[in-house]
């Protein structure tokens, strides 16, 4: 019997997998078997298309179609390897259900329409709505998948063209928080470190981030490490028991709402134990104070300023002082002696701190002050800025960095760190993008809450919507949606003319009045920008089916029906436009390369300084923009000194009481990516994970009688599900504490969510609010 | 059929302990085990998430740290 393509596949998938890991040599079988495999497969590189860790995938095309991927050997920052989520790769552009077509709502059924048909339209709507209600009654809501040209070009046609300030991206539910915190400590956004600190670093502080599920790559590295060198130490801080304590060398479960307390408890040590670096401070640091009593965003259109008082160090030790380890024992549940452990830890010279976070620390209605708070460990303790020891802030989305903090799609930004509230700013971006002065707004747009909430009241009459889901991802669904309805029922509850582009029908295309087929990842020529500042690019591979088109080529076609063609004149679209966005960035600290640079590389780490990636940013020798003999330098904040803020604790907007006695969060799994359009297209998968489920204690399940895999309504005081409880699921929540992952369309968890949000990031808090559960 | 190479990170001294259990799995082929506790091995089944529920139980066996992909074939499905 001779050897089958399948056999060849069999040895192809083991080879790469042995070279993977370094150890070909190792592999029995014979060679020239595995490379028959790849006979006539074309292989390029590109940025994987789901989280923000930025792996870089090689995928293979046969006969115009995607047949293989595999992780590449040459990406650095997976290094040949990729997490479960590859797998979906295969699937996310052929699903059966796959738009196509545009599609035009008559008569309350969506009817296929040419893209003339569907553009004019949409013009139409923008026009009358600009002509009778200004240009705030138009917003464009996008996303952190976006690349960097799809945000570049809707920021430059809203902000630039249409005069309105009315975009933001989904990313304001995700990081908002971080970058927040970035801005009012450092002066610009984005880390100063990089992945190369998991495998430089010997002690990891997980602030609430279950990195095994939610970024595997990076938790494998920081496990690698941990096998090289047996002094690593990881401590997993959190509110429930993951795959991430399970590996962790120490698991440390705090309440809800607790890190607050808790992270301020551990520096209320450092400075009575003075476990800080006062040259460090001397040099590099300011106090500050802001403003307290902070609203929670429950009101609309509810405005907030974060006003800074400067602090000597000594007011800013004597604020501290009541901040006790047995203060916040009391709050966050972690004895005082473990915090004093802790704080010991953080001021220990001889060992290089990393602190990690993400949704935990962002989706929080203090987010920017626990960032902020995060960020006081590092300065305090001088461990910052230097290769193996910094904070890291990671992100959930593939271009959240690139795109949305970078570009600037959000309300009140603009690229490279600028905002619309400064003259300056407005000045450089008219300058470049050749339009009248005067024509970008100094007034911030609606942030993604408040824009959502404006399309409610019928402030924003027009809503386009491209790459992203929010009638399934927005916090208090009720309010938007008609509560209660099934996947398929259309559930608009308002006159807004809503656009939505995305590649597979979602809970958000069934609110819309046209549905316009895009081309996703591979199928277009992009760039992506990871959380370690890495910029990548990729070409087209691949078609996109039927008359689907990339958001781009949609949004510059509003453009031209609106008048304002003229703002995209390229002739060679990605390589011009980039080249006009890269001028925002010279010069800046966040200089990016000549566009074809990235068409080799596999992707490099901004600034990119005459040819060459900056791996630690603020850090001598290593970022060129630090002065010579400085050490470390925070040359974009004000006097080149990074603040560090006195954040009090503050309660969360609702906690559990008599009628709802119960935390809820909600979170990511492994398998399901967000609200799951790409990953969860395959039923097979869903037989496989078939529904969300929500994750109780045993204890609390028992008092309510309730036992593994029942039937329980789920309640807030606004909304209520019923789903299944699981008393021992792979995550396990502290008592009094529920779980649910919000993937499944068809049980929205977060309908029951509460909208409170940070009063500076307004970034949602997706993690505490408070229910009930009764059993069916 | 969906083939997929991977590669499961185990405790120290526990890969052999892995290995055994993963080859019992209908649809795993174990092809090394590794000096640093690493085991490579081939998953193939019926659907790409014939293949997901698989690595699920590989997770699933005590002593798995991680299950990463290396290379995924589906040209047939």
């Amino acid at each position: 019997m001779g050897v089958t393509r399948r056999d060849f596949l069999k040895a192809s998938a083991a080879a790469t997998a042995f070279a993977a890991v370094g150890a070909s040599a190792l592999n029995p079988l014979k060679a020239g078997i595995a490379e028959a495999a790849d006979d006539g497969i074309k292989w390029d590189k590109a940025p994987c298309r789901y989280c923000g860790v930025g792996c870089s995938v090689l995928v293979g095309v046969k006969g115009g179609k995607i047949v293989a991927t595999k992780g590449d050997p040459a990406g650095p920052v997976n290094r040949g390897l990729n997490c479960v989520k590859g797998y979906f790769l295969s699937k996310a552009l052929y699903g059966k259900d796959r738009l196509t077509t545009p599609l035009i709502r008559k008569n309350g059924k969506m009817v296929p329409a040419s893209w003339d048909e569907a553009l004019d339209l949409i013009a139409s709507k923008f026009k009358d709505s600009i002509a009778k209600n200004g240009p705030n009654s138009v917003a464009m809501y996008g996303s952190g998948q976006w690349t960097v040209l799809e945000g570049y070009t809707a920021v430059k046609l809203f902000k630039g063209g249409i005069g309105t300030n009315n975009v933001d991206p989904n990313a304001r539910l995700c990081m908002a928080s971080a970058v927040g915190a970035f801005m009012n400590t450092f002066g610009s956004d984005e880390p100063m470190g990089c992945y190369d600190d998991l495998d430089l670093g010997d002690t990891y502080i997980l602030w609430g981030a279950n990195m095994a599920e939610a970024h595997p790559v990076l938790y494998s590295r920081m496990i690698d490490n941990r096998l090289k060198h047996p002094n690593v130490k990881i401590i997993d801080l959190g509110t429930r028991w993951t795959r991430t304590s399970q590996q962790a060398d120490e698991y440390i479960p705090f309440k809800p709402h607790g890190d607050l307390a808790a992270i301020n408890a551990i520096i209320h040590v450092i400075l009575r134990d003075k476990l800080y670096d006062q040259a460090f401070i001397d040099k590099n640091t300011v106090f500050k104070r802001g403003t307290e009593n902070a609203p929670y965003g429950l009101k609309d259109k509810e405005s907030f300023d974060d006003v800074a008082k400067p602090l000597t160090f000594e007011q800013y030790k004597e604020l501290m002082k009541p901040l006790t380890p047995e203060w916040a024992e009391k709050i966050c549940g972690i004895p005082a002696k473990k915090l004093v452990e802790l704080a010991h830890i953080y001021g220990d010279k001889t060992r290089k701190i990393n602190s990690l976070w993400t949704m935990g620390v962002n989706q929080h209605v203090r987010g920017t002050w626990v960032n902020n708070l995060l960020y006081n460990l590092h300065l305090l303790t001088g461990k910052i800025g230097r290769p193996g020891e910094n904070p890291l802030s990671l992100t959930g989305q593939p271009s959240a960095c690139g795109t949305a903090r970078e570009v600037g799609t959000f309300g009140h930004r603009l690229p490279a760190d600028m905002v619309v509230m400064n003259p300056k700013h407005r000045e450089i971006t008219e300058k470049i993008w050749g339009i009248p002065a005067g024509r970008i707004s100094p007034k911030p747009g609606p942030h993604a809450t408040e824009m959502f909430r404006a399309v409610d009241r019928g402030d924003i009459k027009c809503i386009w919507i491209q790459c992203t889901n929010p009638y399934q991802s927005l916090p208090n669904l009720n309010r938007y949606r008609k509560a209660g309805d099934k996947p398929g029922t259309y559930a608009k509850k308002n006159d807004a003319f809503i656009v939505v582009s995305d590649i597979y029908p979602t809970r958000s295309t069934e609110m819309a009045d046209v549905i316009l087929p895009s081309a996703s990842w591979v199928e277009k020529e992009g760039v992506f920008g990871n959380t370690e500042r890495r910029t990548q690019h990729w070409f087209k591979m691949v078609e996109p089916p039927g008359q689907a088109k990339n958001d781009t080529w949609q949004l510059i076609e509003l453009a031209k029906r609106l008048g304002h063609g003229g703002l995209f004149p390229y002739k060679h679209f990605d390589k011009e436009m980039f080249e006009e966005y890269r001028q925002f960035t010279i010069g800046t600290g966040k200089d990016l390369a000549p566009y074809e640079t990235y068409y080799k590389v596999r992707g490099l780490r901004w600034p990119v300084i005459n040819g060459k990636e900056t791996r630690w940013r603020y850090a001598e020798g290593h970022d060129p923009k630090v002065t010579k003999g400085v050490g470390v330098e925070f040359y974009k904040a004000p006097n080149k000194k990074a603040s560090i803020w006195f954040r009090p604790y503050e309660p969360p907007a609702e906690s559990p009481d008599m009628e709802y006695p119960l935390w809820l969060c909600t979170g990511r799994l492994l398998e399901h990516w967000h609200t799951a359009t790409m990953t969860g297209r395959v039923p097979e998968l869903k037989r496989a994970m078939p529904e969300a489920v929500i994750e109780i204690h045993p204890e609390d399940a028992k008092k309510l009688g309730i036992k593994s895999r029942d039937q329980v309504r789920v309640s807030s005081r606004r909304g209520s599900i019923v789903m299944t409880a699981e008393l021992n699921g792979r995550g396990k929540p502290e008592k009094g504490s529920t779980f649910v992952a919000f993937f499944d369309e068809t049980k929205m968890i977060n309908e029951l969510c509460i909208d409170a949000f940070c009063p500076i990031s307004k970034e949602p808090d997706f993690k505490k609010c408070a229910i009930k559960i009764q059993k069916v | 059929m969906p083939v997929s190479g991977i590669v499961l990170s185990c405790l120290e001294g526990k890969a052999d302990e892995v290995a055994e259990k993963a080859a019992l799995l209908d649809g795993i082929e174990v092809h090394g085990v590794l000096p640093d506790s690493q085991i490579i091995a081939v998953v193939e089944a019926d659907t790409v998430n014939g293949e997901v529920a698989l690595v699920e139980q590989l997770h699933e066996i005590e002593g798995v740290v991680s299950v990463r992909l290396a290379c995924h074939y589906f040209e047939d499905t």
